[in-house]
């Protein structure tokens, strides 16, 4: 399925197709600021995002997730790469090429949703304010032509417009989600860049965000990237999930998928760390030792072998490409095809 | 934050092990006879408690036995007065712990979990208070030895040495919870010098024996290291290492995982479990993630807005949740076996701000079940509902 996209590039169905992205970040030390080694959030990654679907970017902390969804809205300039976008009529266009001028109108077709609501919005502007914002930045509609715009949108994310002249500390956290979520609306977008958006709320409150994000995908069309290091969240929310470690890329497939049948080992240990609903299913945890590799310094070869209980020798020297497996998957192990994993 | 870890210096007279400790706390206890009365009062029904009255002295881990709780918690209130007015934060909460189990205390953001914690210990910080209730402590298991720890006072000596000695607690943030200006050694070498009468050799040996122990590599050279060295995990296993090195008899871990990945709570919570059976230690553990609850607990609380709604064993909170506000939760939350794409019921609304609170059942704006002309009128009281759960709700009044 993501063959087509990411191997043949021009696939139809994909909104944003994303080769060999890489960013380093360099590490500068001393009087002079010299450059004395690099970081390497994201290590050459590709996957595609199709139109009207949600893909996940899941991973520990520090594995790239966020760095690669700020990199395609070039919040971050890519080290190198490609970030192909398909425009509205049918044009492919690479982003990481553009200069933040012609930048500018692709920005409107992709916006953020942050992940904490207490620091996203200005506390000295009002929620009208707030979500006109993206209209005046971009030259949108007369003052009562917004002000009309920003009382749908408050409709659109279940507020009340009459709270338009409040300001954000009148609101609880996931009021502010949804006012963040209206903000990112307001100039029709057509890809969603949603990082932790229900790290920060309440678990009463997650689910209201999470099956608003859902609805408005399906009224107005919407494609998520939905970065989150929540598993369940992820497993609710996406059609696809990318499973990251130390910026590479180790699994790509369905929730299902990974989740009942993953193919790397660390898929399976990180599905299996996941609290299961029921004390009856209490098991013994698959525990992974050690700690998450250093993106600074990264081991030799497949970055997971010194956690993983299949690590071979080739592990050790040679990096496992992303590639399909029998049944279709994408998977970076050497030994995909000869293991067996289980998630208990 | 730094309350538990960072002691004022004084020299405590406490012993090490705990069985010495249990003696000479009594001894000075004042109000040790009401505290029996209630004792007496609270483990009424609960027949099988000389079954644990070995167990402080064998110290082995078998089995909870039903019995006197090692913690009893009686209408505790805790309330901050600010300039806005009152914030009842902790109103009328009862639980119990029993001895070498877990009881965990479930809540979202302002139901007065935390604070619960930290008024055990008597660490609530200005302008909270704490105004009412009991806090009975009781490490020999022997029915009337219980002690309430609010009449030892805050800054009193008995008070100092069962806080951070007998009772211990590590916190949500251990990247905030050390001190950046010392030395991990250092900083362990201050609980067990305030705790222990051990050589400085033996501190430090202990201290390398205890790192060892939560699976810190290289014990010896990490206890000269800052904690800015250590990474999350690590730094959550060291303040667990200095938690468990006065052999607590309880533990409260208050939201342990909360801030680290999936994989390295999986480590933190098996290492609580291996440090809960290797210690016949019982843990109180203050989460809001129900995963986490499912995973390690015996007994579930669940608090609501300063308020114990429910509370009963973990297998008949899963399986039978009683509250409105606990059968909303279990099913509002997304988990590893809900099929993709699928809607939660959500629970409307959201949580009121302490100064607002409802009328009534403070959950009654949110519940499904809601009552006009009850639920907004009187409050419920939490009562029993079988032989192991308890709730607070107008459903099951009269039953």
């Amino acid at each position: 399925m993501a063959v087509e996209t990411t191997e043949n590039g021009n696939g139809s169905a994909s909104l944003l197709d994303v080769r060999g992205l890489v960013k380093y970040f360099p590490i500068k030390r001393g009087f002079l600021r010299r450059t004395v080694g690099t970081v390497k959030a994201v290590d050459d990654i590709s996957f595609d995002i199709r139109e009207g679907e949600t893909l996940s970017l899941v991973g520990e902390s520090g594995c790239g997730k966020s760095t690669t969804a700020r990199s395609i809205i070039r919040a971050y300039e890519p080290t190198a790469g490609e970030i192909i976008f398909k425009t509205e009529d049918g044009d492919s266009i690479d982003l990481a090429q553009l200069s933040l001028v012609e930048m500018r109108p692709f920005r409107r077709q992709m916006q953020m949703i942050f992940q904490d609501p207490f620091s996203s919005l200005n506390p000295r502007m009002n929620i009208y304010e707030i979500i006109s914002e993206p209209l005046l930045v971009h030259g949108i509609g007369s003052s009562s032509e917004r002000e009309d715009r920003v009382a749908e949108l408050l409709r659109v994310v279940r507020l009340r417009p009459e709270y338009m002249r409040r300001y954000p500390h009148a609101f609880s956290g996931g009021q502010r989600q949804r006012i963040g979520i209206a903000r990112a609306l307001a100039v029709n977008p057509r890809l969603i860049l949603a990082d932790e958006p229900v790290s920060g709320l309440d678990v009463s409150v997650q689910a209201q965000v999470i099956n608003l994000m859902m609805d408005l995908q399906d009224e107005l069309g919407l494609t998520y990237l939905f970065v989150s290091h929540d598993l369940s969240v992820v497993k609710q929310i996406s059609n696809r999930v990318v499973v990251m470690y130390v910026g590479r890329i180790a699994e790509i497939g369905t929730p299902e998928e990974l989740f009942d049948s993953p193919k790397h080992p660390y898929t399976a240990a990180l599905m299996s760390s996941v609290p299961k609903p029921h004390p009856s299913q209490r098991t013994k945890r698959y525990v992974l030792e050690g700690e998450v590799a250093n993106p600074a310094n990264p081991p030799t070869g497949c970055y997971f072998h010194p956690r993983c209980p299949f690590a071979t020798d080739q592990c050790k020297v040679e990096v496992p490409p992303l590639v399909k497996s029998k049944d279709g998957r994408f998977v970076s192990c050497h030994r995909a095809d000869e293991i067996e994993l289980t998630v208990n | 934050m730094t309350t538990e870890t960072r002691q004022p210096t004084a020299p405590l007279d406490s012993g090490f092990r705990r069985n010495d400790v249990a003696a000479p706390l009594d001894s000075r206890v004042r109000g040790n006879d009401v505290a029996s009365a209630r004792n007496d009062d609270m483990s009424g029904g609960n027949d099988v408690a000389s079954a644990r009255n070995d167990v402080a002295s064998s110290g082995n881990g078998e089995s909870p036995v039903a019995g006197d709780a090692i913690l009893s918690v009686r209408g505790l209130e805790t309330q901050f007065f600010t300039d806005e007015g009152v914030v009842r934060a902790v109103d009328g909460v009862d639980f119990d712990v029993l001895p070498g189990t877990t009881m965990g205390i479930v809540g979202e953001s302002g139901c007065g979990k935390s604070i619960t914690a930290k008024s055990i210990l008597q660490i609530v910080e200005a302008p909270g208070r704490i105004t009412n209730g009991e806090i009975n402590y009781n490490p020999s298991g022997d029915a009337g030895s219980a002690t309430d720890l609010l009449s030892l006072g805050a800054n009193s000596d008995a008070m100092r040495s069962i806080r951070g000695g007998e009772i211990s607690m590590i916190f949500q943030e251990p990247m905030t919870s050390f001190s950046g200006l010392h030395t991990f050694g250092n900083q362990i070498d201050e609980t067990l010098r305030l705790h222990t009468n051990l050589s400085k050799q033996e501190r430090f040996d202990l201290g390398v024996d205890w790192l060892a122990r939560v699976g810190i590599p290289n014990p010896t050279q990490r206890m000269h290291e800052y904690p800015f060295r250590f990474s999350g995990g690590q730094l959550q296993r060291a303040m667990i290492a200095m938690a468990m090195c006065t052999n607590p008899r309880v533990l409260i871990a208050d939201e342990p995982t909360t801030a680290l990945d999936v994989t390295t709570q999986a480590q933190i919570l098996d290492l609580l479990q291996r440090m809960q059976e290797e210690n016949d230690m019982a843990i109180l553990f203050i989460t809001h993630d129900l995963g986490v609850i499912s995973e390690i607990a015996d007994d579930v609380t669940v608090m609501y807005l300063g308020k114990v709604v429910e509370t009963g064993p973990v297998f008949s909170f899963f399986d039978e949740p009683k509250h409105p506000y606990s059968k909303a939760l279990l099913t509002s939350i997304p988990s590893m076996f809900t099929s993709s794409r699928e809607r939660l019921p959500s629970i409307s609304g959201s949580i009121p701000h302490p100064q607002n609170r409802p009328m009534g059942c403070a959950f009654h704006p949110r519940c499904q079940s809601f009552m006009a002309g009850t639920c907004d009128v009187g409050e419920p009281e939490l009562q029993s509902v079988n032989e192991e759960q308890e709730v607070s709700c107008f459903l099951y009044e009269g039953q």
